[in-house]
């Protein structure tokens, strides 16, 4: 008696009153699994390393293997992990906020990641729109060519602007000859050449997003715009931009999220003076062998990045929904 | 409605040599690469007119709306449109206003702001867009809808706000594109009328494209039928259904029995036929060349069955048997296969409640028509 007022006021066993609650418990057990997978892999390359890097971030640097301290002791039992505990602290947390090197670092990247997302916004739009535009037939090559350089090492292609960009470069040489200039131009090693970087490496995260959101709109909404009395220029900017706007967010930023912890680029192409927190961590890891401060300095960047990744979210699921 | 109904009826500009024309396309070819969309087409429409533009896809109907538009370029030949050349003039600069088959509704702007784009592309002042936005929301009933985005509406709604924003800066020229395409039976017979209305209350040209004829006959003042490129034959609705040009017009348009034969004599007009052995008589055959091959062309309502042999008729009526009927409530059709092996369509009104013939599944029958009840038809 007790037993079915309980399921009919749970609902949903009411109605499937003919399946005992163990065979239920199975069956949402199995319908769940699939869910569970992604999670279970999430759970351990995603949280459990954030963890570790969490907790070097709260320990001090030592002169030992590993290069840090506590180290937890499984073996000395439950007190020797207490004691562990007690050893943490948030020292290195306060000196990022004390050594203007880390503050400076974190603003000039998120400044040279902005920057530099807008110049890839600015070259990526008209590339996506033609795109958009070519004839059917012709749209599957321009992809193809758009994710061509994926199939040679990024780190080979940033090394090939060297060669281009340096005072005896290929650039130089060209516009010499041309005798547009007629003293070398100094782009390698300054921002000029990690903008140049950051927007040839990741022209296709701005491109790809943009094609996609280009591509499936309706044409005749340009035309109907231009029927009811707009320029074509007009149509673009009432029409066919605000249309746009996912992938305009989402390109800027798949763009901007990885540009602020970029360090290969600002190392080859920005020379010694640059300051990007990329860098500053590898430093801190490899040079200093501080892995307590470098943990520090990679848990405060992903928190700034944190921001962003859930705009990212959000702008996707409202493209879904739509 | 009444008042309308009799300036309707008055207005044909069309049978006036005095009439201007308003929208004239001059010998007007449009080519898609190797494809000829529109040959060598030329027509005129006249102001105020509802003219329709009817055909099977691919006959060109829309490449013309779309000319007129401003969407595409003529390859050759020239529209006019109130004395002026359209040529070169970028769609945004005509006074031609699209409602689109798609409805192009803007996803990103609310019904007002969908209504009022053209109007801020005028730039007109503030008060008196958002006045003309309610009087258009009245027009289609959709007051209550303004703040809504498109993919919020029914299809008919979403029809309405087309209707209403291609309206709103009441354009010398409405060009419809298949406008009542997306809409279920019912809504679109309705929609049919308050087109007629809105034309008659607006004063503005309408030109539809349709590929449906009942579409075409019930709206427009005048039709042209279309058929790869060319246009048939342009009339009025009566004059499309009783005396079509052409075999492909009287087929297009309606169901129709073409009896195929040759004229053995003709006298004052009135033909004799042979046609398979059936001797026909045929009034009104100007046209008709003694010996030559012709077409006497029957629509299904003029033919009458019955089940002996009518009394005093020696032309235009043949035997055969009930093939097939079919009882569609306000009429029955009964296909008649003749002796010699052809299907007759014919149709009876059942203006009466069982009053037929108890004609049935293979039954001898006659079939017999009057001398005006065709048109003789030469190509």
């Amino acid at each position: 008696m007790t037993d079915t007022t309980v399921s009919h006021a749970t609902g949903s066993a009411a109605t499937r009153p003919d399946k005992p609650l163990p065979a239920r418990l199975a069956d949402a057990f199995v319908s769940r699994l699939v869910i569970i997978v992604p999670y279970v892999w999430l759970l351990v390359f995603f949280l459990v390393p954030f963890v570790i890097v969490f907790k070097i971030s709260l320990s001090t640097t030592a002169i030992a293997m590993p290069p840090y301290t506590p180290v937890f002791d499984f073996t000395g039992g439950w007190q020797a992990i207490k004691d562990s505990f007690g050893e943490l602290s948030w020292d290195n947390y306060t000196w990022l906020t004390e050594d203007p090197l880390y503050y400076t670092a974190y603003i000039s990247s998120l400044v040279i990641a902005a920057i530099s997302t807008v110049l890839t916004l600015l070259v990526g739009y008209p590339i996506a729109y033609g795109m958009s535009r070519a004839p059917a037939t012709l749209r599957p090559v321009l992809l193809m060519l758009v994710i061509l350089p994926f199939w040679t090492s990024f780190l080979i292609r940033v090394y090939a602007w060297i060669g281009i960009l340096k005072p005896e470069g290929l650039l130089n040489q060209l516009l010499l000859a041309l005798h547009v200039i007629d003293q070398p131009l100094v782009i390698l090693n300054t921002h000029t050449a990690i903008f140049i970087g950051i927007v040839y490496s990741y022209l296709p995260f701005m491109v790809l997003p943009l094609y996609s959101a280009l591509e499936k709109m309706d044409y005749s909404l340009i035309e109907a715009a231009e029927d009811l009395g707009c320029t074509p220029i007009s149509a673009f900017w009432k029409i066919t931009f605000p249309l746009s706007l996912p992938g305009v967010l989402a390109g800027s930023l798949l763009v901007f999220i990885p540009a602020v912890g970029e360090f290969v680029i600002p190392d080859l192409l920005g020379g010694s003076q640059t300051l990007m927190i990329g860098k500053t961590l590898w430093n801190e890891f490899f040079a200093n062998r501080d892995w307590p401060v470098s943990s520090a300095v990679a848990v405060i960047l992903l928190l700034l990045l944190v921001v962003p990744i859930i705009l990212y979210q959000q702008a996707q699921a409202r493209a879904q929904e739509a | 409605m009444k008042s309308l109904g009799s300036i309707r009826r008055s207005f044909a500009p069309w049978a006036d040599p005095a009439s201007k024309p308003y929208i004239s396309f001059e010998n007007v070819t449009k080519k898609f690469g190797d494809f000829t969309a529109v040959n060598d087409l030329s027509l005129i429409i006249y102001e105020r007119e509802f003219f329709a533009l009817l055909g099977a896809s691919g006959c060109g109907k829309s490449t013309l709306l779309r000319m007129l538009a401003g969407f595409d370029n003529p390859t050759a030949g020239r529209i006019l449109l109130d004395g002026q050349d359209l040529r070169g003039i970028p769609p945004y600069r005509r006074p031609a206003n699209m409602m689109f088959q798609s409805y192009a509704l803007f996803p990103h702007m609310t019904v007002e702001n969908n209504i009022a784009f053209g109007l801020k592309q005028e730039g007109m002042p503030k008060a008196d867009i958002d006045k003309r936005v309610g009087e258009m929301l009245e027009l289609v009933k959709l007051e209550s809808f303004a703040k809504r985005k498109p993919h919020q509406l029914s299809g008919g709604q979403r029809q309405r706000v087309a209707l209403a924003r291609s309206v709103a800066k009441r354009p010398k020229v409405l060009l419809l594109d298949e406008p009542l395409g997306a809409l279920d039976k019912k809504l679109r017979e309705e929609t049919q009328f308050e087109l007629m209305d809105l034309q008659q209350e607006l004063g503005m040209t309408f030109i539809i494209v349709t590929h449906d004829q009942e579409e075409a006959m019930t709206m427009a003042d005048r039709i042209a039928i279309m058929d790869k490129g060319k246009i048939m034959q342009v009339a009025t609705p009566p004059e499309v259904y009783e005396a079509p040009a052409s075999r492909f017009v009287a087929d297009f348009v309606g169901t129709v029995n073409l009896f195929e034969g040759k004229v053995t004599a003709r006298e004052n007009g009135v033909a004799s036929i042979d046609s398979a052995g059936v001797a026909l008589r045929a009034d009104n055959a100007e046209a008709a060349a003694q010996g030559s091959t012709v077409w006497f062309a029957v629509r299904p309502e003029k033919i009458k069955v019955t089940s002996k042999r009518p009394e005093g008729t020696a032309v235009n009526a043949a035997e055969g048997e009930i093939w097939d009927i079919a009882y569609l409530g306000d009429m029955t059709l009964y296909h008649v296969r003749l002796d010699d092996g052809r299907v007759i369509r014919t149709s009876l009104v059942n203006a009466e409640r069982a009053s037929q013939d108890p004609l049935t599944w293979n039954d001898r029958a006659w079939i017999s028509f009057a001398p005006d009840a065709g048109v003789v038809l030469t190509q």
